[in-house]
């Protein structure tokens, strides 16, 4: 086990190197002066030369990209903010707690409401109940996230006033960002839920179960949901893994200051360093995320568990 | 339960649904009204968060409205243009290039140390070194410094600038402490420690800056303890705050949001026509645009009072010059540009173009940029002028632009302090093409002299003469379309008062009071 968990790690640095390597020729061909872009339009070319070379950027390409894996490697510090002259680990370490905040929340709310109504409709098939609850998954799944947080904002903050409609510092101010950036997985969770227990339900030993005079419920909820659990929690990873690396709109909408949001606006002032660091920072959290996915397999299912030994 | 009345069941819910959510949109409303003689904090919510908080490395709108709170300049402008001392007891301009202040006794910075001519030395020195706000301090001759006496400092400018006075007004010509500067190293712009009203507590980046008020200040005390700052990006959502109680003043209320304020009887709103103009430069070394004609030609054929009005829906003014009509000199003679289709086309066949021709107009992606393109577009062609609108990111934008690539372009000017030299050196200057924002490249030998000339003749009405000459001449030559001025337009909730703004966008929030 802790061999595999160590040999998960080893591999997170060809997935470093290659981040950081697509992220950097990408700034590098972008467009835009990150020189002139702290100093203004109004700075004159002499200040914005001196920057430049100040900030390195008259050096070649693959020197500059040397430097930053060195300083990495060697320092383990991944630079300075070009605008705002922090460094870039601060910026980003303040602006992960609000995104993981936002995250967790998103996605406990999608589990607490996605998991039981997936349940029920996968027992109660082409009920009623299945066929609404299909049809808001639907809705879920294609409605645009600002659309639903601005109707949300509309009716809890506008019109009957309970809920604020930006701010994060307290859980009353989460409810309404959790609940619009948590709809599409709440719809996702829900999906995956009611097929795969779609098809643990049909399966003998279920049959099995229920012959030998099991009571129904533990029949769903221990002989078919501990089958069906496997793709519901990949598909659980796989949507908090998506959202740690920020939802810009919802960070938006709702005044967070989210790693998302520190990203467009590193993008649009040409911040290369701090463009790189959440990237980079984005990288290892979904693929830490992924393995405690993966390590959660062995820990639910014991014919996993037998293979890490 | 048989089927059919479970799918009339299911369609009620449907429709229930549906209806609470349109409810939703329905008209604003009241206002929660707590108890105003007990309020001792400020609310503000800005669009924006401040990049540092160190004035000397930044210059955006959103930092010195932060450090307007928290910093004291020498000098300040007040809402007439007069320069009046501030941390300076007195002030004088010894010669043409040397300045002499006295410093008011027993200033205090935040840490408690007391304010002395070393510090003025060191931040003035570091102001001129400073590459964000050159444009502004960099002609300070720093070896030039003088300190008679612990309250007493002078120094010079390498050359003569009359508007060099009322730039000290600017945030980059903030006083800072330099035991915290040197203390805080690169971390400064976190933890700013200033002179002013209101001392720094705690930057929250992206959501808030908390600031308290300072109480060994050496002006008038403010009227309540407590400022927050909040970042709020969405622009609707800084009026729901308000609407809700959740701010006291809200920054930057669009258009659409202006009658919902007007409307409620809670709130109100405050405008000033700020210092900047949005223009439609020209290449004017690029065929066509180096022919004046076709320059001319393209000012008539646009109809600016309608796109104005049609984009910015009653936020902002008509631009009738180059300069904006709150700076010092403003010709307020010049009127809005003529739109005669007949008289373009007419120029336009004395330039040998009768049929037109193809051109490029690029903008940034600002919306109301692209929109005022995309009705020029329309206009254009009446005349035969086949226009390609090209929509760049700003940072490549700006890299564009330096280097004169353009045909025609739509960017705005803001001039940062109350002199006219700042309005229109830097857009329409020979030192300044490309790069240093001339970007029309607009080479008018009469317009530099008398540019030159401008910044370093005193106050008189010879230098207003001047300024308007120069105006007029601009507006003859039209290396630019004036298009708009922009306006600050700021909500806030009826208890609060003295709300005073500036036409530069940030505005001194310490002289607010509740009633």
């Amino acid at each position: 086990m802790i061999k595999y968990i160590f040999r998960r790690i080893v591999m997170l640095i060809p997935v470093i190197l290659g981040v950081t390597f697509i992220v950097f020729s990408l700034m590098y061909i972008t467009p835009g002066d990150p020189a002139r872009l702290v100093l203004g339009e109004s700075a004159p070319d002499e200040a914005v030369q001196q920057l430049r070379e100040e900030m390195g950027l008259n050096k070649p390409f693959l020197v500059q990209y040397g430097n930053y894996i060195k300083n990495l490697v060697v320092n383990r510090d991944i630079g300075i903010s070009y605008v705002t002259k922090r460094p870039v680990m601060q910026e980003i370490l303040s602006a992960f707690p609000a995104t993981v905040k936002l995250a967790g929340l998103s996605i406990f709310f999608a589990i607490i409401i996605g998991i039981p109504i997936g349940i029920i409709s996968a027992v109660k098939k082409y009920s009623f109940f299945d066929n609404i609850s299909m049809i808001f998954a639907l809705i879920g799944i294609s409605m645009p996230v600002f659309w639903l947080g601005l109707l949300l904002i509309l009716l809890f903050s506008v019109k009957l006033k309970v809920l604020p409609a930006s701010g994060f510092s307290s859980f009353k101010d989460m409810i309404l960002p959790a609940v619009s950036l948590g709809a599409q997985s709440v719809a996702v969770i829900t999906r995956m839920t009611r097929s795969s227990m779609l098809e643990v339900i049909r399966q003998d030993y279920i049959r099995t179960a229920r012959a030998k005079g099991q009571k129904e419920k533990v029949v769903i909820l221990k002989h078919s949901l501990g089958n069906a659990l496997i793709p519901i929690i990949t598909s659980i990873g796989l949507q908090f893994g998506g959202l740690l690396g920020g939802a810009v709109l919802t960070e938006s909408i709702f005044s967070i200051p989210g790693i998302g949001r520190l990203m467009v606006e590193s993008i649009k002032m040409r911040d290369f360093p701090v463009v790189q660091g959440s990237v980079l920072f984005i990288a290892i959290s979904f693929s830490i995320v992924n393995l405690l996915v993966d390590l959660l397999y062995a820990y639910v299912d014991p014919r996993i568990r037998s293979q890490y030994s | 339960m048989e089927k059919g009345k479970m799918t009339k069941i299911a369609l009620a819910l449907i429709v229930v649904l549906m209806v609470g959510m349109l409810a939703g949109c329905g008209g604003g409303g009241g206002n929660k009204s707590s108890n105003v003689e007990d309020k001792d904090e400020l609310i503000v919510a800005t669009a924006y968060d401040a990049k540092s908080l160190d004035p000397h490395a930044v210059n955006d709108v959103a930092s010195s409205n932060v450090m307007l709170q928290i910093y004291d300049t020498l000098v300040t402008i007040d809402g007439d243009g007069n320069i009046n001392p501030s941390v300076a007891e007195t002030f004088e301009q010894v010669d043409e290039v040397t300045y002499k202040f006295t410093l008011k006794k027993g200033i205090k910075f935040h840490n408690g140390e007391e304010m002395k001519a070393e510090d003025v030395k060191f931040s003035i020195e570091r102001a001129a070194n400073s590459p964000a706000i050159a444009h502004i301090f960099g002609d300070i001759d720093t070896e030039s410094f003088e300190i008679a006496d612990d309250y007493t400092i002078s120094f010079k400018l390498n050359n003569p600038n009359t508007g060099f006075l009322s730039s000290l007004a600017h945030t980059g010509g903030s006083i800072l402490n330099q035991k915290a500067v040197e203390a805080e190293g690169d971390n400064y712009g976190m933890k700013p420690v200033g002179t002013g009203p209101f001392k720094f507590v705690n930057w929250a980046k992206g959501d808030r800056v908390e600031l308290e008020k300072f109480a060994d200040y050496h002006g008038d005390e403010p009227k309540f303890s407590k400022m927050v700052i909040r970042v709020i990006p969405e622009p609707t959502n800084r009026t729901i705050e308000l609407e809700s109680g959740g701010v006291d003043v809200a920054y930057e209320i669009t258009t659409n949001d202006i009658s919902r304020i007007e409307e409620n009887e809670d709130l109100q709103l405050s405008r000033m026509i700020d210092n900047q103009i949005q223009y439609l430069g020209f290449n004017n070394q690029k065929e066509p645009f180096n022919d004046i004609k076709v320059r001319q030609a393209i000012s008539y054929a646009i109809d600016t009072t309608s796109v104005v009005e049609t984009v910015w829906r009653g936020v902002g003014k008509v631009a009738e010059g180059p300069m904006a009509p709150n700076v010092k000199y403003a010709d307020h003679s010049i009127e809005v540009h003529e739109y005669n289709v007949e008289k373009a086309k007419e120029l336009l066949a004395e330039a040998g173009y009768p049929d037109g021709f193809k051109t490029k107009l690029w903008t940034n992606e600002k919306q109301e940029r692209v929109d005022m393109a995309t009705i020029i577009q329309s206009q254009l062609k009446e005349v035969g002028i086949d226009v390609d609108i090209e929509i760049l990111e700003w940072g490549a934008y700006l890299d564009s632009l330096s280097k004169g690539e353009q045909d025609m372009f739509i960017i705005g000017w803001t001039c940062q302090t109350a002199d006219p030299d700042l309005a229109l050196y830097g857009p329409l200057s020979q030192e300044t093409l490309g790069a240093g924002a001339n970007f029309s490249f607009f080479i008018d030998d009469e317009v530099n002299d008398l540019l030159i000339k401008g910044r370093r003749i005193e106050d008189s009405p010879e230098r207003e003469a001047i300024y308007k000459k120069i105006q007029n001449r601009v507006v003859e030559q039209a290396p630019w379309v004036f298009l708009s001025n922009g306006e600050a337009v700021v909500g806030s909730a009826k208890y609060v008062k003295n709300l005073e703004l500036t036409p530069f966008g940030y505005h001194p929030l310490f002289k607010i009071y509740f009633e």
